[in-house]
């Protein structure tokens, strides 16, 4: 009977109080109202939104980028804005979670009132928000993820533009220079079963290079990397590859080199796709394992990868030395230390507030998408290869340049000069690209004319 | 005597018709006069109401403690959004379709788990969440891998705008999961109130008893998994459509959620079920509001959800293991 | 052949470290009737404290003792505070059925692994960091080959048969060993026969809480520390010590090599996708052939 007492209670008990929750929860996350006639643009302020993983194990690295790019807008604003109006970034943990993801995008559109997304991270994560963010019309600019499935079909994604040169034309251009240069080694690859593990390994086929699954391809589970990679690496030793491809990010090529190391495996020559080439948490994460930097750099050297921008190595280059000083005086991230990622956050930093300012005073979400697609030879950044926006693809870099890492962990280009090679998402050739980078200003802020 | 449980059967029925009606108008009410974004969060409590109520069904009436929830949620998030892409059903044909089958994912972990409870079918199921999404890179040519099968509820039909006029895309949201969870409700409320929830109380409370009294133990217990398996599946449906149906949808931490909104609300009253899902899903906002003001770093608010509900949930069974509606329950017993 | 005896290796190491997490999870399930999800946020919280002493200049040893007494510290503070007084409200209506009893220590553990580790993610930021080891991490050369086999995992499985054969002696033969013992048989009986039960059961806590976190000391070294990693550890843990036999620290040993062994072997031979499902399978097997686990006992409860 006891039981039956608690289920006996009247409906009307449970209305009453379900009610009273509901207008508790109403209350205290009531959202206010906004007057303005474009979201987050008014006289003094432009909100951007963002989606990235800042906590969780997808986390490592990319929780620097968002910080990088709040320290070039905060030193935007301390410059006056543009035209006038002060940057607002803000930032939402997904935890690479993609039903978290569309809570979060809905808190930055529907409460957060933000004029664009900038510069979220994850592909998996944001193919669950693509389609809703692209039929509201709001632009979803510089994503980081070099998956060509958001940008190949504008008509499918109108308001996504990329951030990254797409993780195919990358791996067509590694397979180029693999194909020419390693035609007598065994070439294997240890790669994530992800999209951007298989784009990679779409590209490389593209170019001619191929592998045998269970042989000369080893495989692991994405986020699976931190209990090691000794099966992948002993399955490449014993099939005596030599050239080990890496697909994967850099915490796993941290966990591939480890791996091999202890199995006394050293293939002759490593090769990164860009994205796991960052040699900030790849000295982190060997070195907290006992292996010291200089041993850490030594593993590092002469291993070969791409990049769309320079080096956050070369200390001379101009993009590099004035991002560098923006970073030292504006990020106010837990860690700042200068490598890919926080040179990544001012690229896109630098990037976004171009395209604001060539949107012009009366900013609004189509004019903007408009002015990207087809202004993109007035829009730079720190990259060395031009920006592929048009009418027919929303491809952001797409040229990239092969180099090989010194001692002092710095990619330095392979040629005597550096050539930038560039090619489609598809099947096209891989051919060499003219391009001079126009000049950052002394003021470090993107002039368009 | 048979007259006499058929009148029974006939008001435990209008019992809880009443309450599903009452439900929907709240929901109705409370969605019209909330913002888009309220709206919207709306919708996931309806969502993982369903979800928390196949907790309540299994842990809380028939004893069972399942932290695989989640993947009984990807069976069916997989089954619609295979038969929306490949098969280009409606939701409406392809949420019922889920439904079945994972009523049969279900009666298959019914059938294995029969014998085991307790921890072993807590820490079993927990394996089972974590294996499960990982059969998507497994059969990647159908199931698309980590990115996964992208679905989400469309838009309106014409006779709804002609009659209703535009809906924003939450209200529509909202107004697609509305009916489904007042079906849910309405099933729960009337199992909970007939023999057959008396039955799935018996095998929690006494085993032996059960089995003496000619309840047909094993029997019930693999009907229990089937049954919540159905609305764990109808949940998962549902929240896929939400944008993505893929593995990083349906992790271990979304049965751990489920289960924490069932316990904080009152694991054993569908009221209590509801309670929970509206903490779980409002508690990052509150928590926002409330410190809003404190300018927290980003390391320190991005844990803060997660270690307010975690405490949260320690204190709700060292102190008052019945919840939220157990309270409510206790005060309504005394007057 | 040098993939067999890398599997071969790879899987001895790595099952010494979950045959530990097993004997933890098994002690406090013979010790309180519970088992403690929330384990291995305990090692991963120890194992964050030993990191910390050791970037602020402190020796390795001194890092790996603190942590194990503060993982033993951990044990008996969850005890008291959380498991005693879940464990005293035995009479209240929610908990009178036994399926209930069951269920709701788990419950709580899992929300104290969520404050562990939300916890952690505050004080120490959720990146990911290495954690070292005392011994070098290059393989021996076997038969000219170099084997996934250094001398780290050479000092991994000497501590876990050392502590393995430690708590068996103290089992045996300790009077609180078998005060413990009988606790676990017959808590009721125990108590009338004039032993501290209380006083056992947090002993068990601390037991387990230490060994755990040596867990934790072993493993990092070869993955990675972030609040999340060991998750994993744990659910492979839990498998283990149901192959093995929930109530029997031996067969915790034996089943926590036995599903390195087959993990190992599955990523070696198999392809890691099914590392997982491979997992799943062991339990299930061993669920439906022998529920009791290999060592475990006749009249086991598995409730």
């Amino acid at each position: 009977m006891r039981n039956r007492a608690s289920l006996s209670r009247s409906p009307r008990s449970f209305i009453s109080t379900a009610a009273v929750v509901l207008a508790g929860a109403l209350a205290l996350s009531a959202v206010p109202a906004q007057g303005a006639s474009t979201p987050g643009v008014s006289a003094t302020e432009i909100v951007l939104g963002m989606q990235l993983p800042q906590t969780g194990p997808a986390s490592p690295g990319y929780n620097k980028v968002d910080d990088a790019m709040r320290a070039y807008f905060d030193y935007v604003n301390s410059k006056g804005g543009v035209y006038g109006r002060k940057i607002t970034l803000v930032t939402k943990d997904d935890t690479y979670k993609a039903g978290l993801t569309v809570s979060t995008a809905s808190a930055l559109i529907n409460k957060d009132k933000v004029f664009a997304m900038v510069g979220s991270i994850g592909t998996q994560t944001h193919i669950s928000v693509i389609k809703d963010i692209n039929r509201r019309g709001i632009p979803d600019l510089f994503v980081n993820s070099g998956y060509s499935g958001f940008y190949t079909d504008p008509k499918k994604y109108p308001t996504t533009f990329g951030g990254l040169g797409t993780y195919i034309v990358e791996a067509k251009i590694l397979g180029k220079h693999i194909k020419e240069n390693f035609a007598k080694n065994t070439v294997g690859i240890v790669y994530q079963t992800d999209d951007f593990g298989r784009n990679t390994v779409e590209g490389l086929a593209t170019a001619g290079v191929t592998f045998t699954p269970k042989k000369t391809a080893a495989t692991f589970i994405a986020g699976t990397q931190g209990s090691g990679l000794d099966a992948q690496m002993q399955q490449l030793k014993d099939n005596n590859v030599d050239v080990v491809v890496v697909g994967a990010v850099a915490s796993a090529f941290a966990a591939a080199v480890a791996s091999a190391n202890k199995i006394g495996y050293k293939p002759a020559q490593w090769i990164v796709i860009s994205v796991g080439a960052d040699a900030t948490t790849f000295q982190t994460i060997l070195g907290a394992r006992g292996i010291p930097a200089a041993s850490s750099a030594g593993l590092l050297a002469g291993t070969i990868s791409a990049s769309h921008a320079p080096s956050p190595g070369e200390a001379d280059d101009e993009f590099v030395k004035a991002f560098k000083k923006i970073n030292d005086d504006f990020n106010k991230g837990p860690d700042k230390r200068w490598d890919n990622n926080i040179l990544q956050g001012m690229n896109i930093g630098y990037l976004t507030t171009s395209a604001l300012l060539g949107a012009g005073k009366d900013l609004t979400r189509p004019g903007i998408i408009k002015y990207i697609e087809s202004n993109a030879a007035k829009l730079s950044s720190a990259a060395l290869a031009p920006l592929g926006y048009s009418t027919k693809t929303h491809e952001a870099f797409t040229g990239f340049w092969i180099g090989k890492y010194d001692a002092a962990t710095v990619l330095k280009p392979i040629d005597a000069t550096r050539k930038v090679w560039t090619t489609d998402s598809a099947k096209g050739a891989v051919t060499e690209l003219k391009y001079t980078r126009p000049a950052i200003a002394a003021d470090a802020l993107p002039k368009v004319g | 005597m048979r007259a006499v449980s058929k009148a029974k059967n006939r008001s435990i029925a209008r019992k809880s018709l009443r309450r599903t009606i009452f439900f929907v108008i709240l929901i109705l009410l409370a969605g019209s006069t909330f913002e888009p974004y309220n709206q919207a969060q709306l919708a996931l409590v309806l969502i993982l109401f369903i979800g928390v109520l196949s907790v309540t069904l299994l842990t809380g009436i028939s004893g069972q403690l399942s932290l695989g929830q989640g993947a009984l949620m990807a069976v069916g998030g997989y089954c619609m959004a295979l038969l929306m892409t490949n098969q280009g059903y409606s939701l409406w044909m392809a949420i019922p379709l889920a439904m079945v089958g994972s009523a049969l994912a279900g009666l298959l972990l019914g059938i294995s788990a029969a014998r085991l409870s307790g921890p072993y079918l807590a820490g079993t199921t927990l394996v089972i969440a974590l294996a499960i999404p990982t059969l998507a890179n497994r059969f990647m040519s159908v199931l698309k891998g980590d990115e996964g099968l992208p679905v989400d509820v469309g838009y309106p039909p014409v006779w709804f705008t002609n009659l209703f006029g535009e809906p924003s895309y939450e209200e529509w949201q909202l107004y697609v999961a509305l009916p489904f969870a007042a079906i849910a409700l309405f099933f729960a409320s009337n199992i909970l109130l007939s023999r057959t929830g008396r039955m799935w109380r018996a095998i929690r409370d006494h085993e032996t008893a059960a089995s003496l009294s000619g309840v047909n133990f094993s029997r019930q217990k693999i009907f229990v998994f089937v049954v919540s398996a159905t609305f764990a599946g109808l949940s998962g449906a549902l929240y896929g459509l939400r944008g993505l149906v893929g593995p990083s949808v349906y992790p271990v931490s979304l049965s751990l959620l489920l289960l924490t909104a069932a316990v904080l609300g009152g694991i054993r009253s569908i009221f209590g079920a509801f309670i929970g899902t509206v903490i779980v899903v409002f508690l990052p906002d509150w928590i926002d509001a409330i410190l809003h003001s404190f300018e927290l770093s980003e390391q320190v608010s991005n844990f803060l959800p997660a270690l307010v509900s975690s405490l949260l949930l320690i204190l709700t069974v060292v102190i008052n293991p019945a919840g939220v509606a157990g309270t409510h329950l206790h005060k309504h017993k005394h007057k | 052949m040098d993939t067999f005896l890398a599997a071969l290796f790879s899987g001895t190491s790595r099952g010494a470290i979950y045959a530990l997490v097993a004997l933890g999870l098994v002690i406090v399930w013979r010790g309180a009737g519970i088992l403690n999800y929330a384990q291995m946020g305990q090692a991963m919280f120890s194992t964050y404290i030993a990191s910390t002493m050791i970037t602020n200049g402190n020796s390795y040893w001194l890092a790996f003792v603190v942590a194990i007494v503060v993982g033993a510290v951990m044990g008996v503070l969850l005890d008291i505070l959380v498991m005693r007084p879940l464990s005293n409200k035995k009479k209240t209506e929610l908990l009178s059925s036994e399926s209930m009893r069951a269920a709701i220590p788990v419950i709580a553990s899992l929300g104290i692994l969520g404050v562990l580790q939300a916890l952690a993610g505050i004080i120490w930021a959720a990146e990911e960091r290495g954690f070292p080891a005392p011994y070098a991490q290059e393989g021996f050369t076997v038969a000219g080959n170099v084997m996934p086999f250094t001398s780290f995992d050479v000092f991994v499985i000497t501590v876990v048969l050392t502590t393995l054969a430690l708590t068996t002696l103290f089992f045996k033969k300790t009077g609180v060993g078998l005060a413990m013992r009988a606790t676990a048989l017959n808590s009721e009986v125990a108590r009338l026969s004039g032993i501290r039960t209380n006083f056992t059961r947090s002993l068990s806590w601390a037991f387990s809480g230490a060994a755990s976190s040596l867990a934790g000391l072993l493993i990092t070294p070869t993955s990675n520390l972030s609040p999340n990693t060991l998750d994993l550890v744990l659910i492979i843990g839990f498998t283990a010590a149901v192959v093995g036999g929930l109530d029997s620290p031996a067969g915790a040993v034996i089943g926590g090599f036995l599903v390195g062994m087959v993990i190992s072997f599955v990523s070696f031979y198999g392809s890691p996708e099914d590392v997982f499902l491979a997992i799943l399978a062991v339990l299930l097997l061993v669920l439906i052939i022998r529920p009791r686990g290999i060592l475990g006992a006749k009249d086991a409860r598995r409730v």
